[in-house]
């Protein structure tokens, strides 16, 4: 009951007409940011600061929070319309999403994109609610050895992801692995594929390369094909048969379970939430095989996961005081600023900010779905844009959006220069899907396993004997198992051919 | 105790001043010879939201509230490398007396570590502003109820205790911690230091029991530590702190050593000593409004102004002590 009296309360100071506006003006804002190819909730969020640093407490965090789920919720847009992630946590819609959009399916896919982002939000922040003081003992439960075996686990998925062609999946996945760790090795302080260039130190940022693998990967594919064959066939209903509703509905629940509880772990966060989620449909559905070339199932799993993650990262930044990401690094310099103190007190001591906020949420979620459906007609006709005007603006789009990241134009290069890869790639039958992951889940690997040794003084049995480990790596080992078995069979079912084919010989 | 400070530090200004004008010949008894004909750009050589950031923007909203600038201050981001992009960025400006930057220890122990094409002695110090301290805690749960007990167990055996910081080895954590540990005669360069990503996953290990120690600024940890969630077991400033009035500083453990994570302001190289005593007097006559005042509070600093020549012998001897801690531990 007590619970319900703190929800109550915050509902109260939520909808103050002054709060009020400002999750209006947020979200708005966020999702408006979000929307535009390149731009995520970290520059919507560092836009927004000089604002809130005039205001009340309250309603600045509000504001704050509502541009950073705003953000994520409208990144979905350009991903799949454009093939041009708005946001770092929304390249995985992109695998399905940008296929629905090709076979005329946008307003649909947008739909459905809209629909399981406001259930893993609204899942996320009954989740917040309800056990946000307990949830803080999860997000500091994950130490290095946990790490790294979650992201073993998240890795494994490159078998699924790779389509065809395994062994080119898992080249890609290597080379995204080696992106991830240019620059300043943290556990040493090494410099590692820097080149003598400075700008590479603190490693390549993750929004230039899947831009330029995606977007820009799309733009020379139809420069390439001078317009021939890459028409978008014409944009049909947006509405969702009941069947469709009954498909996306485990996935979308699943998701945003899923994603809450990656959101709150401070090391993963959206993205590596989306991609987990996605993997984990395309493995256990049916149609698993379809998922990359337009499954419906392959929007709803990493909107709802990634939504949820988004507010499941407010647990250890609210509770704790500990950001999870960039973004929430961002929001905890706010709160300091407006000073709060975010951290275990913060619940008791400033009761309205932190349920405010929360039921805020609540609000602003429910106002994005409003906000977002009646516009989709309106996004989906960026379709019927000529080519010769959509391809130069999807470069604008690309091109602004990494200059803003840290206005240097040496990152323009390196957008250039994925660009071509990503275009290289496509042509010889590589994905970039599992580059992608290994560039997510490998970085993070990597330091989690150096971590862990260094802590154990170089004893591997840690993630043997810790029980999260070991039981994430065996998840991991028996989800590898169905794709080794049917590897080995079928090398053994040539090899009697090859034998027969011998004796008749 | 701020009073005195602030006394100490407008008399200092005064004197400074002085000696600005003394030293040269053309410089009228004011020492205002030189206004900025321009908007100012002070450069935060690291992204929004952080240190760096926080200190251009609340120096520049101080200045111009409180009307000690005439031209508008704007605070332009310059992230990279853990500053050596915004640092750069100066350097090519050389004598351009309308570029700033706000600058901290990382000033000193990038270039240090080799990953800097610039260092200190490239640019103009115009003044230290302010300084905050670091603190050894552990988890509330931990057997560790004072220092002297993990020195100890250090003396016994420097690895035995895996120790987090927020930065990678030879930055400001790793420092701290190798500066303390080899002044109680603890072999530094044997320490089980394991770098996290940023103060907060360093205190999350800390917290989750994945790590026995951990080392971090005063201010990113107020919230757990007013929470009771970890213990502070010493703190790294000459003197106790306010806002922990039961933390022993190292001295006080006998332990001679003490890191500051002191904050400034510096300019490019090639600055007239008008133009360096402009933005020396603009900022001693800052650090005693009330509104700069109430933010040093508020982000939980200590008052700590030097104008630009002690500011300069300051970074020196700096130097000095951190390239010393980092040939103990080997990374030199």
């Amino acid at each position: 009951m007590e619970t319900l009296d703190h929800v109550l309360y915050g509902f109260g100071v939520a909808l103050q007409p002054e709060n009020l506006l400002f999750v209006l003006i947020g979200v708005l804002v966020g999702t408006i940011i979000g929307i535009l190819p390149g731009l995520g909730p970290m520059s919507a969020i560092a836009l927004m600061i000089p604002i809130a640093f005039g205001m009340d407490p309250t309603p600045a965090i509000i504001m704050l929070a509502g541009v950073y789920y705003g953000a994520i919720f409208g990144g979905s847009t350009s991903s799949i319309l454009l093939n041009a992630p708005g946001v770092a946590g929304t390249v995985a819609t992109s695998f399905d999403g940008y296929p629905m959009a090709r076979n005329g399916e946008a307003g649909k896919a947008l739909a459905i994109a809209a629909i399981s982002s406001f259930v893993g939000g609204t899942i996320g922040i009954v989740g917040l609610m309800l056990i946000a003081p307990g949830l803080s003992g999860i997000a500091v439960s994950f130490g290095p050895a946990e790490y790294f075996a979650l992201m073993v686990l998240g890795l494994t998925a490159v078998v699924t992801l790779a389509g065809k062609n395994v062994t080119k999946g898992l080249i890609a996945a290597v080379f995204g692995v080696i992106v991830a760790l240019v620059g300043i090795d943290g556990q040493t302080a090494t410099l590692r594929f820097t080149f003598g260039l400075s700008e590479l130190y603190e490693g390549i940022e993750f929004l230039i390369v899947a831009l330029g693998l995606f977007a820009l990967a799309e733009v020379f594919v139809m420069i390439a094909r001078r317009g021939a064959g890459s028409e978008f066939r014409r944009v049909t209903s947006l509405r969702l048969s009941r069947k469709e509703v009954t498909a996306i509905a485990p996935p979308t629940l699943r998701g945003s379970v899923l994603g809450f509880f990656v959101g709150v772990l401070p090391g993963a966060g959206a993205t590596v939430a989306s991609f987990l989620s996605y993997s984990m449909e395309k493995r256990i559905a049916r149609d698993g095989d379809t998922f990359g070339k337009g499954n419906i199932k392959g929007v709803a799993a990493p909107e709802s996961a990634n939504n949820a993650a988004c507010v499941g990262s407010f647990v250890p930044l609210l509770t704790l005081g500990v950001p999870g990401s960039g973004t929430t690094a961002i929001l905890l310099g706010a709160l300091l600023v407006l000073n709060v103190q975010p951290g275990p007190l913060m619940l008791s001591d400033r009761p309205e900010v932190f349920w405010g906020v929360v039921a805020s949420m609540y609000i602003g979620t429910l106002v994005l779905l409003l906000l977002n459906l009646p516009l989709i007609p309106l996004f989906a006709k960026v379709l019927k844009t000529p080519r010769a005007m959509l391809i130069p603006l999807v470069v604008v789009f690309c091109v602004v959006g990494v200059y803003g990241l840290s206005f240097s134009t040496f990152d323009l290069w390196l957008l250039l220069g994925f660009g071509v890869i990503g275009f290289a790639m496509r042509a010889n039958g590589f994905p970039a899907a599992p580059m992608i992951l290994g560039l997510i889940l490998g970085g993070l690997m990597e330091r989690s396993l150096r971590q862990a040794l260094q802590i154990s003084g170089g004893d591997w049995t840690v993630f043997a004997t810790k029980p999260i480990p070991a039981a994430l790596l065996a998840l991991a080992v028996l989800s590898l198992l169905p794709a080794v078995l049917a590897t080995v069979r079928r090398r053994r079912g040539k090899d009697v051919v090859e034998l027969v084919e011998q004796r008749r010989g | 105790m701020s009073t005195s400070r602030r006394l100490t530090a407008g008399a200092f200004a005064g004197a400074v001043a002085l000696v600005a004008s003394a030293c040269n010949t053309t410089a009228t008894a004011e020492g205002a010879d030189w206004q900025p004909t321009k908007a100012i750009e002070m450069i935060a050589p690291a992204n929004t939201g952080g240190g760096w950031d926080t200190l251009a923007r609340t120096s520049a909203r101080v200045l111009e509230e409180a009307d000690l600038i005439d031209r508008p201050m704007r605070v332009v981001n310059k992230p990279g490398a853990g500053g050596a992009i915004g640092w750069a960025y100066i350097a090519n400006n050389a004598a351009d007396p309308h570029k700033l930057f706000v600058t901290s220890p990382p000033i000193l122990l990038v270039p240090l570590s080799g990953e800097s094409d610039h260092d200190h002695t490239d640019f103009t110090p115009i003044a230290r502003l302010a300084t905050d301290a670091m603190v050894y805690m552990v988890a509330e749960n931990s057997p560790f109820t004072s220092f002297e007990q993990v020195i100890d167990a250090l003396l016994d055996d420097p690895t035995s205790l895996s120790v987090a910081g927020g930065s990678a080895p030879g930055s400001m954590d790793h420092v701290a911690l190798a500066g303390a540990a080899h002044a109680a005669g603890v072999d530094a360069a044997q320490l089980n230091y394991v770098a996290f990503d940023g103060g907060g996953e360093a205190t999350t290990a800390l917290l989750g029991g994945h790590v026995d120690l951990a080392v971090s600024g005063v201010a990113e940890t107020t919230g757990l530590i007013d929470g009771g969630k970890v213990r502070v077991l010493a703190v790294s400033s000459p003197e106790p702190r306010e806002t922990l009035p039961d933390v022993p500083t190292l001295q006080q453990l006998g332990i001679d050593f003490t890191f500051d994570i002191w904050r400034g302001v510096m300019g490019p190289s090639g600055l007239t000593p008008e133009q360096v005593a402009y933005y020396e007097g603009m900022y001693a006559e800052m650090v005693e409004t009330s509104q700069w005042q109430a933010s040093v509070e508020q982000f939980g600093w200590v008052d700590d102004y030097l104008g630009s020549a002690d500011f300069g012998a300051f970074l020196d001897e700096k130097r000095e002590e951190f390239a010393d801690i980092l040939s103990q531990v080997g990374l030199r």
